[in-house]
């Protein structure tokens, strides 16, 4: 058996293992296996992943089924970026698992959540490492089931099952649609084989090409998270437990985005510009809808359930521009902006799972998850507070962290469209891009109402007041996640030479070419760099860490023509060294300078004088959103449910009451209409059955008649 | 928009010559007793007269306490003998707490924030610092501003006999201000409690809450007086030796 | 109606339960009421017969309080006192708050600082006293408490907590001060807000409570002159007017005819003067830099004027018992009056040169509006009042030194917005230098001070003060101290209506309503 199965034999037996571990022995030992097993099936699909990157292995056909086809088990470098990260996540997931799930097994099962859990490891794991579409689908109905299963874990409250249902009734229609897609294709190669099916599809129709993406991106998309098919997302992320979200977020959002990829720029190479506009523009507006409900959201979870389909949207608009620069024949851009994609994919993995593991634990530390209740956790829960301070700078896009690298590429690469020939998608990529900065600025906002309200201030609820720290399980969980993010920020150039063996077998570019030129002396291809374009950059100290770092350089550039010899550059590693430097230094010359020659006196913070200024006196969470409600009123429209002024006597004011409520502006605008027109035929078809034989008989009849009819007329 | 700045060009300089000059327009200050020699017979009328006590009978004649004037002109009014009363407005004494050690530094000669705490004041003094950021004496032009933060602030400028009420909130402005600070009292009020304290619900003045630094009788002080208080406290105008 | 007809009306209404006295010399109509028609009759007085409510007066006798509720018309109709009497070991009394809202303050007051309770008023507590500097119980106001003596053992309640009238998910309160601004007076306010408009405003008072009334107790007239030219020195002169109205109408003095109209001359320049004040402060509010310097230098003028005629800026140590303390100069005075006909006219062009400016207007327009009938329900007094259709003047209504013979103009806007509240101080303004010039124009020589023989009684004194009707209660005991002064200020009734122009307002809106507003913290607190 070839190191390919072998690592994959790994995976299903600490799979299978977990499984019956997790029901044979008694569930309170289900915590600890699930997180020791699961810490090792983590670490075995890393293994997968990196021996999948390595060297693309052989497809391996391991099952025929009769009529149907084979079943094929293939690992190309798309398949192991996505294995690496869903290792990552479920080993940091698995640590957390220990501590935050013994209060939910007082009142559910252990073994079903070991089972589950395992269950969807193995499930994820077999549909990134499927060939064909049988096992890829029979794979995402057992990962959709599952996570729903999950997701209402805690049944026993009413909106956690109707959170789960809507979830399980989208997912199956998006799995319908996505299906039907790639059975297109497939009846298009005539085989069900990925490999076939890609050799088959540069015959493919312009329409057809245009009905495949659209059916796979709104059937992937409903787990991606994309507008007009999330609506889902906020509430199952809501309801789900603790423990679990994380790996929701964190693994199986990818699985939505990994669909989508892998048809439509693997699979099926583009040839128009329209099918990547249409990504692009539902990119866009999934991120913008997704950051504003974010921001005006007081809810932790629910907010960060809004972030992920704003990220979503982000890596989306990347990939809906990489389709349009290889349909415009650039594949070297086609190659960054996927690149750049994945990049960003990456990032919102570790940032968002690095989040919902710090929510997890600040709700069973501080009792809630309402922002407007937190606040002061900085004092109570020191390093929480320090460790989400590394995610919330991440996820706002703050360097020298993983997401300024992702965001600021991303933004770079939209503005190349100046290279295109069509004003028309010259003007779309403009209106996407100012959409995405108006998303970068807006979850600064977001984030900032995060950690300010959350964290900083006085505790506003008895509950925050006695807050205790973090189990140290869930820390180190965290820790993790923090460190990976900023090694993925301060060391770019590596990550990109990393996706760049994804990314350069679909696009037939090299993006890490186009993006690191080799500063350094000794790497490959130092040579052909003009000699004055070099002795600039090393002047600007381009080659520092010659010698120490491996690689080509530490600089990422995107070089043009003569004419415009830079078209945009970057040294995150240089800037993290020298903020890095700044701070010590400023810390340096207080500490050491002027503490010394003045008495350093703590004071309370100024009040205006008051006797005890008192918590509702300072700002909460939706006031410091209220201006972003009130601008984007058109968006949120709200109703008002409640706007009363209780007075005695006419003139002594009691109380004035108000209190608004709004429908998502998807629900307003999508959802409510499509489930009033349905429900409409079904009422309308519903008067049919109203069980008269009589007329039974007759519809009978006329049918029949219509098919002797339709019969003889042929 | 235009009609303001023609305006404001037609007004002209408004501002005082002081303290480079005097400043001699009538009705800038409402003058100070300062006691001195008096027909031994009439002082005991004189003292009765006074509402809170502020003169009494020395060697040299009749002692006046300006820490404890409030202007009712009693002394001067319906009296045979008028006390002696000054005019001008260079009034600023020491205040009983003055510490060589606790100065301003010579970087605050010329830039000074200033920050006021009402602390019970009947608002005539409030009134006449209100005046010193108006035209007519333009306190800027020395450098010196009002700021309504205490962490900004290097003059603490009290006003009013020190309530009950705003006790906490003064004690706090104090303690919020950063090191070099300054206290300046403006008001009778602030010296001795005036006709107000001290009772149940006021004190005697600031002293018995903060260390003063410098003094301004007066009730009010006039602009020029205050003005002179502040410059006092930068350290750019010597201060009377106290009482 | 005239007294007699109020008294006859009263009396056929309550047969039994009311009796009434009658002085037709003075226009008083003292009704002596049992607690259970207080309420009506004051309803019936208040709302129905159009009456202004001008405050409540408690006094502790030795056997029993006796509260006075004082409502007055114009000449014609006079003054209707109305008198309720309890046992000094109890001290309970029917509200009138749901009939005379006006009085929702004064009882307040009296419950914290006299231990009363007001049955039926729906908010009592922490009011003067703060809860958390005091405990419950502290009564200054009794004749057994000290007011020298600090008090030894104070237990606050340090659990208290500002009451909240705004219910909304997410809402909380942004406190200002005591300590906030670069020159305004110490007063505590709370904003509530969602995040983006304040829904509401709630001011907490009395941080400069210092007790005026008490300390007025036992001692004698010239040393409680001072405490009431004092504790409000803007408008010094004004105050003063109304205590020496008091005591003279105690003693039955007539003040010669040279000292009232000095006094309406004094009195008048002091309005030109605060107004001028009031407009700078407006500019000031709405950042005008140029606007603000131009009134500034106006104020500042007058102040000077006010110091060369008199010897004190603020007109202090001026007003007396029976007439002025010292005689003006004519000439002097005349030179005054030229150099207020310069700087009248000047607030003339500064207020056509504002009228002008739209951004200027843009922001006093519509901003902290007070309907008219809110105005008359919390009975609102002085240029705030005027603004909102509710013209009321005591020196029209109830003329006291010299006005009766002055032809007086008050003016009235409609809107009762920032910019109708400008409109009328300007007005005023031009209307005291008219009646400077009427004074002057009539004075001739004589006497300035008629002499004060003190004697047992109690009267109310009345004076038009710049900012409002202000009312002084005056009681002399048998050796000629002080037995009770109360003072019901203009602004202690304006700042009731406070709450009225705070709703629902953008938060920099809120020192542009602070400024029109115009009212005087230290006049309040008292």
């Amino acid at each position: 058996m070839s190191a390919f199965t072998a690592w994959l034999a790994a995976v299903g037996t600490l799979c299978g293992a977990g499984i019956v571990l997790g029901i044979a022995l008694p569930a309170r030992h289900a915590p600890r296996v699930i997180a020791l097993l699961g810490m090792l099936a983590g670490l075995a699909t890393l293994g997968l992943g990196a021996h999948a990157l390595g060297g693309a292995p052989a497809a391996t056909a391991i099952w025929t089924i009769p009529a149907v086809g084979d079943v094929v088990l293939h690992a190309d470098a798309l398949s192991a970026l996505f294995l690496l990260v869903t290792g990552v996540v479920i080993f940091a997931v698995s640590i957390f698992i220990a501590t935050s799930l013994p209060p939910i097994l007082r009142t559910y099962s252990g073994h079903a959540f070991a089972g589950l859990y395992f269950g969807l490891v193995a499930s994820v794991v077999w549909i990134l490492v499927a060939g064909d579409v049988f096992s890829f689908f029979v794979a995402w109905e057992v990962m959709s089931i599952v996570s729903y299963l999950l997701v209402l874990f805690e049944h026993e409250q009413e909106e956690n099952r109707r959170a789960g249902y809507l979830m399980l009734a989208m997912s199956e229609a998006g799995a319908l649609a996505a299906l039907l897609g790639l059975l297109l294709l497939a009846a298009h190669a005539g085989s069900q084989d990925f490999a076939r099916m890609r050799a088959a599809a540069p015959t493919l129709d312009g329409d057809v090409r245009l009905a495949i993406l659209l059916l796979t991106l709104f059937g992937f998309g409903v787990k991606a998270g994309l507008v007009p098919v999330n609506a889902w997302l906020p509430r199952a992320y809501t309801a789900a437990p603790a423990p679990f979200v994380p790996v929701l977020a964190g693994a199986t959002l990818n699985l939505g985005l990994y669909g989508i990829f892998r048809v439509n720029a693997d699979l099926v190479s583009p040839t128009s510009v329209l099918p990547g506009v249409v990504t692009l523009v539902v990119g866009t507006l999934s991120a913008l809808l997704g950051i504003l409900y974010a921001t005006t959201d007081g809810d932790l979870k629910t907010l960060l359930a809004h972030s992920s389909i704003e990220n979503a949207g982000i890596i989306t608009a990347g990939f809906g521009a990489g389709l349009v620069f290889a349909a415009a024949g650039r594949p070297v851009l086609s190659s960054i902006a996927f690149l750049v994609a994945l990049y960003h994919l990456v990032n919102h993995a570790l940032f968002k799972t690095l989040l919902f593991v710090s929510a997890g634990a600040v709700e069973q530390r501080a009792g809630t998850r309402d922002l407007d209740r937190l606040g002061g956790l900085v004092r109570r829960m020191p390093w929480t507070a320090l460790v989400t301070l590394v995610g919330v700078l991440s996820i706002a896009a703050m360097p020298p962290f993983n997401g300024f690298v992702s965001e600021w590429l991303t933004l770079q690469t939209l503005l190349r469209s100046a290279e295109l020939t069509s004003v028309g998608v010259k003007v779309i990529f403009a209106l996407c891009g100012a959409g995405l900065a108006l998303t970068a600025a807006l979850a600064v906002t977001c984030f900032a109402k995060v950690f300010a309200m959350g964290f900083l201030g006085m505790a506003r609820s008895a509950e925050a007041d006695e807050a205790r720290e973090a189990h140290p399980s869930a820390i180190a969980s965290m820790t993790l996640l923090g460190l990976l993010c900023v090694v993925l920020g301060m060391l770019p150039t590596y990550v990109i030479g990393l996706l760049d063996v994804a990314v350069a077998p679909i696009a037939r570019a090299s993006a890490a070419a186009a993006l690191v030129p080799p500063f350094f002396a000794g790497s490959a291809g130092h040579d052909t760099l003009p000699s004055t374009f070099l002795g600039e950059f090393h002047d600007l100290g381009a080659q520092v860490g010659e010698g120490l770092a491996p690689g080509p350089g530490l600089v990422i550039l995107h070089r043009g023509g003569a004419a415009n010899p830079v078209v945009f550059a970057a040294a995150p590693t240089y800037l993290g060294l020298v903020l890095a430097a700044l701070l010590l230094a400023v810390l340096g010359v207080v500490a050491g300078v002027l503490a010394r020659r003045r008495a350093v006196v703590r004071r309370e913070c100024w009040d205006g004088g008051i006797r005890r200024l008192l918590p509702e006196m300072t700002y909460t969470a939706t006031g410091f959103a209220n201006p972003v409600r009130v601008i984007f009123h058109a968006v949120f429209r709200p109703t008002i449910v409640e706007d009363t002024r209780t007075t005695v006597a006419e003139h002594f004011r009691t109380a004035i009451r108000r209190e608004t409520v709004a429908a998502h502006i998807v629900d307003r605008l999508v959802v409510e209409p499509g489930r009033a027109l349905t429900t409409g035929i079904a009422y309308q078809l519903a008067r049919m059955h109203h069980g008269r034989l009589n007329a039974y008989v007759a519809y009978v009849l006329l049918s029949l008649v219509i098919v002797i009819a339709v019969f003889a007329w042929r | 928009m235009s009609q303001w700045i023609r305006a404001g060009l037609r007004t002209g300089i408004k501002t005082t010559a002081y303290p480079a000059a005097p400043e001699t327009a009538p009705g800038v200050s409402p003058g100070l007793p300062v006691g001195g020699p008096h027909p031994r017979d009439e002082i005991a009328g004189l003292i009765a007269r006074c509402p809170t006590g502020a003169i009494s009978a020395g060697d040299a004649g009749a002692v006046v306490d300006a820490r404890r004037c409030v202007h009712s002109y009693r002394c001067r009014r319906g009296v045979a003998t008028p006390l002696e009363w000054a005019q001008g407005y260079e009034w600023a004494i020491r205040g009983p707490t003055d510490d060589p050690r606790r100065r301003l530094g010579p970087a605050f000669r010329r830039s000074a924030h200033v920050i006021v705490v009402d602390a019970g004041d009947c608002g005539a003094c409030l009134n006449e610092v209100k005046q010193l950021a108006g035209p007519y004496y333009n306190m800027h032009r020395l450098g010196l501003f009002l700021t309504p933060t205490p962490r900004h602030a290097d003059v603490l400028l009290v006003v009013g006999p020190v309530t009950d009420h705003m006790r906490v909130a003064l004690l706090k402005t104090w303690e919020a201000m950063p090191t070099p600070k300054r206290v300046l009292a403006v008001g009778t009020c602030a010296l001795s409690g005036g006709v107000f304290g001290p009772s149940f619900v006021a004190e005697g003045g600031v002293a018995s809450v903060l260390p003063v630094d410098v003094e301004v009788p007066g009730q009010p002080p006039p602009p020029l007086a205050i003005l002179h208080g502040l410059l006092t406290a930068v350290g750019r105008a010597p201060a009377g030796v106290g009482r | 109606m005239t007294s007699a007809e109020l008294h006859a009306r009263i009396a056929e209404r309550w047969p039994g339960l009311v009796h009434c006295r009658t002085d037709a010399a003075t226009s008083l109509c003292e009704v002596t009421a049992s607690p259970g028609v207080l309420a009506d009759l004051c309803g019936l007085l208040f709302l129905d017969w159009g009456l202004a409510f001008a405050g409540m007066i408690v006094e502790e006798g030795t056997t029993q309080w006796e509260l006075r509720y004082v409502f007055h018309g114009d000449r014609r109709t006079g003054w209707v006192h109305v008198l309720v009497h309890g046992p000094v070991t109890e001290g309970t009394f029917p509200s009138i708050v749901r009939t005379v809202h006006a009085a929702d303050w004064h009882e307040r007051e009296a419950e914290d600082l006299f231990g009363l309770v007001f049955e039926g008023h729906p908010s009592l507590g922490d009011f003067v006293l703060h809860d958390d500097a005091w405990q419950e119980g502290v009564e200054p106001m009794r004749r057994a408490f000290s007011a020298r003596t600090p008090m030894s053992e104070r237990r606050p309640n340090t659990d208290w907590r500002p009451p909240r009238i705004v219910q909304a998910p997410g809402a909380f309160a942004m406190p200002i001060g005591p300590v906030f601004a670069g020159q305004h007076e110490s007063v505590h306010f709370l904003l509530e807000t969602v995040g983006e408009d304040v829904i509401h405003a709630i001011p907490r008072l009395f941080y400069k409570y210092r007790a005026v009334e008490k300390l007025a107790e036992q001692r004698p007239i010239d040393h409680v002159l001072p405490l009431a030219e004092r504790f409000a020195a803007t408008t010094a002169f004004a105050h003063a007017l109304g205590f020496c109205h008091a005591v003279e109408t105690i003693a039955g003095a007539e003040v010669p005819d040279r000292a009232r109209l000095l006094r309406v001359f004094l009195a008048e320049l002091e309005r030109l003067r605060h107004h001028a004040g009031a407009i700078a402060a407006i500019c000031e509010s709405t950042a005008l830099g140029v606007a603000a310097s131009q009134a500034s230098i106006l104020e500042e003028e007058l102040l000077r004027v006010s110091g060369a005629l008199t010897g004190h800026r603020y007109l202090f140590g001026l007003a007396v018992p029976g007439g002025l303390a010292t005689d003006l100069d004519d000439g002097g005075c005349r030179d005054a009056l030229g150099r207020c006909r310069d700087t009248s006219a000047r607030l003339d062009r500064l207020e056509h040169m504002l009228q002008t400016s739209s951004s200027f207007l843009d922001r006093l327009e519509e901003v902290g509006p007070i309907t008219d009938r809110d105005a008359w329900v919390f009975g609102l007094v002085g240029p705030i009042a005027r603004a909102s259709a509710l013209p009321r003047d005591l020196r029209v209504l109830q003329p006291y030194d010299a006005y009766e013979h002055l032809a007086v103009r008050v003016p009235s806007e409609r809107e009762g917005d920032g910019y109708a509240r400008l409109r009328v101080l300007f007005a005023e303004a031009r209307e005291s230098l008219r009646l400077m010039e009427q004074a002057l124009a009539a004075v001739a020589a004589g006497a300035v001070a008629a002499p004060i023989r003190v004697r047992p009684g109690a009267a109310l004194g009345w004076v038009e003060a710049p900012r409002g009707a202000a009312f002084h209660w005056v009681r002399l005991a048998d050796d000629g101290v002080v037995a009770r002064y109360r003072i019901v200020p203009p602004s202690f009734v304006n700042w009731h209506g406070f709450s009225l122009g705070v709703e629902n307002f953008a938060f920099q809106d809120f020192p542009i309503i602070l400024a029109t507003l115009d009212l005087s913290v230290a006049e309040n607190d008292r």
